[in-house]
């Protein structure tokens, strides 16, 4: 039973499964957060496009933890909420330049392909 | 699933429920914030998230194959493929448990006469003074004045105390009276141990007023205030009889201090100042055990330097005094006395660190075994290890597999080991004691204490690591695509040369361990047939305790007399006869003589032993009568009778006739006449120069020997019990105090000896049986691997004979290889061992080459077996398989 719901929360994220990564290791770049705020930066920077669901936010940020890529530490917020905060490791900031750079050249190579007059007009 | 990993979730789910509640509490703050109400804001906040539950679990998700959960993972499939072949397993965890439990077992035993340290303060500092005659043991015991000297003009020691170990006949109101070990102490021996009471005080110097009736106090140990008190405080101020004086207890040593001796729980501490006569300041008794605190900076060889020179001068006066040159051949020894003092480390130090190498090597044996039979499981693997990494697994994943079992192996064969080893160190305690000692018996304990559990722990992790990393390194290297494809490649090749140089390995040490079990068996087959100058065969001896018997020295001699009767009355008995001392007791004395007709030099050594004994001891015994006569019950009080051994009669009268002359024992005006001369026996121990002897006859002395040895036609044993009746039957009072046999008394001086060459034997066996396993399974697996080949050959002609001889060559080669690698380590270990055990007959190749001839006959029926299924190939069976 698990197991089923499990896979409609992935097909729901499908579209955003790697991106989700680099978009958390991007937003940690500016300092630590926790889950709630990690969120609403993506929402609020990307003027309520993206929203990031809770059920991919927190698997996602275990695992980053996993791969060391981010650490979690316990702390409270302004408003005195115990949370547990999440920061970019040295690890992290080397895999967040990989794939900004993958991310670029995935990004050239689908608009290309979308759009190919454009992209041979640019080169 | 275990407790543990358990645990450690439930804690990360606790904080993954925290980290969700964190998320829905600041959404519904920032709503209201926004305007909501409170209510509304947090269901919408609720909405927003989700599934809570389904959150939690798809965050778990995550947390799996963490590396502990990755590590029971392992065990797990670890743990299934062992039960899988449970030969494997068995053979695998009997050869550790045994090679585990040996090391575990002898080192507890290293640990408790060596290593353990004193709880007293800063252990490391003590010393113990000893002094020794040449070739005999050392002793702790000095006199008074010795103390005295030392104490005051030594600047080595920060501290040095002096304590006389004793057995104390305690009788206090409404108990049992009963002896337990003690000591006399000075009152500075508290101090210099650095030792708190645990109640009361302790002695101190305020104790040292002699014949006082305030230093009438004792102090007794937390083991006795628990037994006969109850921990109750009201212990202080009660008196107890102590030897017949009343004492006041004023104090509770610490719990854990049970005295210095490691041999020993000393329970009940008295001043020095109420000790017997012979004790007392003044006195010049050798009973003071010395031990010193070194200043700090000062090794234990510059204060035997500065005491040698001061006991020096103390020595001088006491031969001067007692006109005994012997005297002055004795030496001071400094040793460390951290560890305690003990009467058996000297003569067990050496002994169990050969013990300890070759119980080391067993292990050895046992660990190379097994890594070759997990490097074939490895084979028997290779094609699912390939399949695995060619579907993406790690290597070191892989590697740490392979790790994981062979720890487990090791893990649990050491655990098994450990109950082995529990048993192995009381056998080895009961064999150790068992020595014949005058005086108390021995206690040891061995206890597993932080060293031996670093010990074992270590020994199984070294063992896991050694049998495991070989096969875990080659998976590491398993190459996907080369083992896929089929068998022959070269990392086959590099396979079976490791295997066969494992082998190799396993032939070797098995020969280093049987030759050196050879020597140490020939060594004491030289021991046991030593001529000792008597027939130690179908001689028992009883020694009987007259001690409150209410007999006079007059009537027990009568009695004894007629006791002689009766027990040579007794059927089966041949002969009897009365001694002080039988030989290889380790007991006996010696004095000072002067001989007639013979001029002493100036610094020569006067001393002789000396025996008592009663008629027909020499016949009794074995030891011929070379002239002269024997005692007889007839004889008359004077003139008093002597018989001297024929090396006293040489060095005293050369060629001259000994009989009708006359010897004058120091501090006695009346000499002896020599009446007979017998032949050299050993007295003390089996091996020892004979020295002069002479034998006085006990019914013309003044206390009357107690000890009696029989003859019998048959064996001894049975006619104990009939000894037993006619003792009881003609002396109510006397009590035996000990029966054994000569055979056995002779046995009991050559424990260490005899432990050792029953040990390595075993053991040497055992790993040549592990050799021939590991052999075995070698070739059984050549053999498999082969059979195509071996269908070929015979298909085209060959013989099985030839089959069975390739086989067989290939075995040989593996020994041979085994025994050159092997032999030099052997030739060289014998000289390691020459330095740890003295006499050893080194000299002999016999047991190299025995132990050669043994693994070349081991392996060869090891290899037979294999070899003859090779022989049975069916060619055309084999070759359909293709």
């Amino acid at each position: 039973m698990a197991m089923a719901t499990h896979k409609r929360y992935q097909n729901r994220i499908e579209l955003f499964q790697g991106t989700l990564d680099m978009l958390i290791l991007q937003t940690l770049r500016w300092g630590r957060q926790h889950g709630y705020g990690i969120a609403q930066v993506i929402r609020v920077g990307s003027g309520d496009v993206l929203q990031v669901e809770a059920g991919s936010l927190y698997p996602a940020l275990h695992r980053l933890e996993r791969q060391r890529w981010i650490k979690s530490d316990w702390g409270t917020s302004e408003h005195n909420q115990r949370a547990k905060y999440y920061r970019l490791t040295a690890a992290g900031e080397k895999q967040l330049t990989s794939e900004q750079s993958r991310w670029a050249q995935m990004t050239a190579a689908i608009a290309g392909l979308m759009h190919p007059r454009e992209s041979e007009a640019k080169v | 699933m275990s407790r543990w990993p358990r645990l450690f979730r439930r804690r990360r789910d606790q904080e993954l429920d925290d980290e969700i509640q964190a998320h829905l509490i600041m959404a519904t703050r920032d709503r209201i914030a926004q305007g909501e109400t409170p209510v509304s804001a947090e269901l919408s906040a609720r909405r927003d998230f989700g599934n809570r539950a389904l959150v939690h679990e798809v965050t778990r998700e995550m947390w799996r194959w963490t590396a502990l959960e990755t590590f029971w993972q392992d065990v797990r499939y670890s743990l299934r493929r062992l039960r899988r072949s449970p030969g494997f397993t068995t053979v695998a965890l009997l050869s550790l448990a045994l090679g585990t439990g040996a090391n575990t077992a002898i080192f507890s035993l290293v640990n408790t006469l060596m290593l353990r340290m004193l709880p007293v303060e800063d252990p490391g500092q003590l010393v113990q003074l000893l002094h020794r005659y040449p070739g005999e043991p050392h002793f702790n015991g000095f006199s008074w004045p010795a103390y005295r000297l030392m104490l005051d003009q030594n600047h080595v020691f920060s501290g040095l105390t002096a304590a006389a170990y004793q057995s104390l006949h305690v009788r206090q109101a409404g108990l049992e009276p009963q002896t337990t070990d003690g000591g006399y102490v000075d009152g500075n021996f508290f101090p210099v141990l650095g030792l708190k009471p645990a109640l009361g005080r302790l002695i101190g110097p305020e104790d040292n007023r002699t014949g006082d009736a305030t230093a009438a106090v004792a102090v007794v140990s937390w083991s006795y205030w628990k037994r006969w008190f109850n921990l109750d405080p009201a212990i202080l101020g009660r008196q107890i009889i102590v030897e017949d004086v009343p004492v006041t207890v004023v104090g509770v040593t610490p719990r854990s201090f049970s005295g210095l001796q490691v041999e020993s729980s000393q329970e009940l501490w008295l001043p020095l100042a109420i000790t017997p006569a012979n004790l007392r300041p003044g006195g010049s008794w050798f009973s003071l055990s010395l031990v010193g605190r070194l200043k700090p900076g000062v090794s234990s060889e510059q204060a035997r330097a500065e005491m040698a020179v001061q006991y020096q001068s103390t020595l001088e006066e006491q031969a001067r005094a007692t006109n005994n040159p012997y005297i002055r051949k004795m030496k001071l020894e400094v040793e460390p006395a951290g560890a305690g003092l003990s009467n058996l480390r000297e003569e067990w130090a050496k002994p169990l660190l050969v013990l300890m190498a070759v119980v080391g090597f067993l292990l050895l044996i046992a660990c190379t075994n097994l890594a070759s039979m997990l490097l074939a499981r490895g084979a028997a693997r290779e094609h699912e290890m390939a399949l695995r990494v060619s579907l993406g697994a790690g290597r070191f994943r892989l590697a740490r597999q392979l790790l994981t079992e062979s720890l487990l192996l090791s893990a649990t064969g050491t655990l098994l080991g450990a109950f082995l080893a529990i048993f192995g160190a009381r056998g080895l305690v009961r064999i150790i004691i068992s020595e014949r000692r005058p005086g108390a018996p021995l206690e040891l304990h061995v206890q597993p204490d932080v060293h031996v559990l670093i010990f074992t722990a270590g020994v199984a992790l070294l063992t896991g690591l050694l049998c495991g990393l070989v096969p875990a390194l080659r998976a590491m290297r398993a190459a996907p695509a080369s083992s896929l494809r089929q068998a022959g490649t070269t990392g086959e090749i590099k396979r079976r040369l490791l295997g066969r140089s494992l082998v190799v390995a396993q032939v070797a040490l098995s020969v280093v361990l049987l030759s050196a079990a050879g020597l140490f068996i020939r060594h004491l087959s030289n021991l046991e047939h030593l001529d000792l100058g008597f027939q130690r065969d179908h001689v028992l001896l009883v020694t009987l305790n007259a001690t409150g018997s209410g007999y006079d020295n007059q009537h027990l001699s009568q009695a004894f007399q007629e006791l002689l009767g009766r027990l040579g009355a007794i059927p089966g008995v041949r002969s009897v006869a009365i001694c002080g001392s039988s030989p290889i007791s380790g007991a006996g004395a010696n004095r000072g003589v002067t001989v007639e007709g013979y001029e002493a030099k100036p610094a020569e050594i006067r001393n002789v032993t000396e025996n008592w004994i009663g008629p027909r001891y020499f016949e009794t015994l074995g030891t011929p009568m070379l002239s002269g006569r024997d005692f007889s019950l007839q004889e008359p009080a004077r003139p008093r009778l002597a018989i001297v051994n024929r090396t006293m009669a040489r060095y005293y009268f050369g060629s001259g006739d000994p009989i009708g002359r006359h010897v004058t024992f120091d501090g006695d005006d009346q000499p002896y006449e020599i009446v007979g001369v017998v032949g050299d026996a050993k007295f003390y121990k089996v091996r020892e120069t004979t020295e002069r002897t002479i034998y006085l006859n006990t019914f013309q002395q003044p206390w009357v020997a107690s000890q009696f040895a029989l003859r019998t036609s048959l064996d001894p044993g049975p006619v104990a019990a009939d000894v037993r009746r006619a003792v009881s039957g003609s002396l109510k009072t006397v009590t035996v105090q000990r029966v054994t046999t000569l055979a056995d008394q002779v046995d009991a001086s050559i424990v260490p000896e005899r432990l050792i060459a029953a040990l390595s034997g075993w053991f040497g066996v055992l790993g040549s049986l592990l050799a021939a396993i590991g052999l075995y399974g070698l070739l059984a697996y050549t053999v498999a691997r082969r059979i195509h080949e071996i269908a070929i050959r015979m298909a085209l002609g060959a013989a099985r004979r030839d089959v069975i001889r390739m086989v067989l060559r290939d075995a040989l080669g593996l020994v041979v290889a085994g025994l050159l690698i092997g032999a030099p380590i052997a030739f060289w270990s014998k000289r390691l061992a020459t330095g740890l055990i003295p006499d050893l007959p080194i000299g002999s190749t016999l047991p190299i080459a025995f132990s050669a001839v043994a693994m070349i006959a081991v392996a060869l029926l090891a290899a037979y077996v294999p070899a003859r299924r090779a022989a049975y190939v069916d060619p055309m069976e084999a070759l359909r398989h293709e």
